[in-house]
């Protein structure tokens, strides 16, 4: 059996310097030491910002911390003198990020269009097996804690989009919410 | 984030009370290994007071669940709700995962 709703959605993560989704102006402001331990913590820090209507608050918290771990752990590797840096800003229908780090870079992003490709059309034929080498995405450097599929939900969270700059140590991200629904027939 | 084991004949149900992230996830893993190696065959992982999961949280998941096949012995996650299945789902690892609503569910499956 073959679902092609998977291939249809295809998504990439790609590069689009610009993009409307890198205009900082109006956003608030952080940046944050690469300090692992405090990655939910930083996270807290932004999020707080976020209005009480935004339904499913913990999902949110989830993706931003996963961006914000990218940029402490695989940009900066954890080096206390590099900096995070965090453009953001919420209201009931959406919630936008910029988040910079001082790494070397996403250089693997062509890999992982490829490995996302090959997952989603083994999810298309409903292919298990298969998929069992293709859950974890895997570098080099990736180690024990990393579960490399945080970019697989990421591409599906931000349904506004998720883009790198040029240099890719840049990541912007839009999540549109769902309007509320009126009960008027 | 507590684990807890409790038996139900074959069956060993581990118990996950917290958030699943990137500081804790590993004692899963550690845990599920040690039974591993103490011959457990039957696991259920009831994650019914687990409101919170990340990446790291589902690769430990992912680990278990490809160790346990690997090894032709059985495991069923049960009690998956909330943002954990939100996370789950944008994963697509809905169909991946032996996943039960119950834990009864999860011991009449294993049975039969």
């Amino acid at each position: 059996m073959s679902d092609t709703t998977y291939l249809s959605e295809m998504k990439e993560i790609r590069v689009d310097e610009s993009s409307k989704l890198f205009d900082k102006n109006g956003m608030l402001y952080k940046e944050f030491a690469s300090d692992y331990r405090q990655i939910r913590y930083y996270t807290l820090l932004i999020v707080q910002s976020a209005p009480l209507e935004i339904k499913e608050i913990n999902l949110l918290e989830q993706q931003i911390s996963e961006v914000i771990k990218n940029a402490v752990k695989h940009g900066n590797q954890c080096n206390p003198d590099k900096k995070v840096r965090v453009w953001y800003s919420f209201d009931s229908t959406h919630a936008r990020l910029v988040v910079q780090d001082e790494g070397d870079g996403f250089k693997d992003m062509e890999k992982w269009n490829d490995f996302n490709r090959k997952r989603l059309e083994l999810l298309s034929k409903h292919d298990f097996e298969g998929l069992a080498d293709y859950v974890s995405f895997r570098t080099q450097k990736s180690d024990d804690n990393d579960g490399g599929n945080a970019l697989f939900a990421a591409l599906e969270y931000w349904n506004g989009g998720f883009v790198f700059d040029r240099s890719r140590t840049a990541v912007a991200m839009l999540k549109q919410f769902p309007k509320k629904k009126h009960s008027m027939n | 984030m507590e684990l807890k084991i409790r038996k139900n004949g074959e069956n060993y149900i581990i118990d996950v009370n917290g958030e699943m992230d990137l500081y804790n996830s590993y004692k899963l893993k550690e845990l599920v290994m040690r039974m591993l190696e103490k011959k457990v065959e039957h696991f259920i992982i009831n994650l019914e007071s687990v409101d919170y999961i990340d990446s790291s949280g589902i690769g430990a998941l992912i680990y278990i669940c490809s160790t346990i096949k690997k090894m032709n012995l059985k495991l069923i996650i049960t009690n998956i709700h909330g943002s954990v299945k939100k996370v789950i789902e944008l994963t697509k690892l809905m169909g991946y995962f032996p996943i039960t609503n119950s834990i009864e569910e999860a011991i009449q499956q294993m049975d039969d």
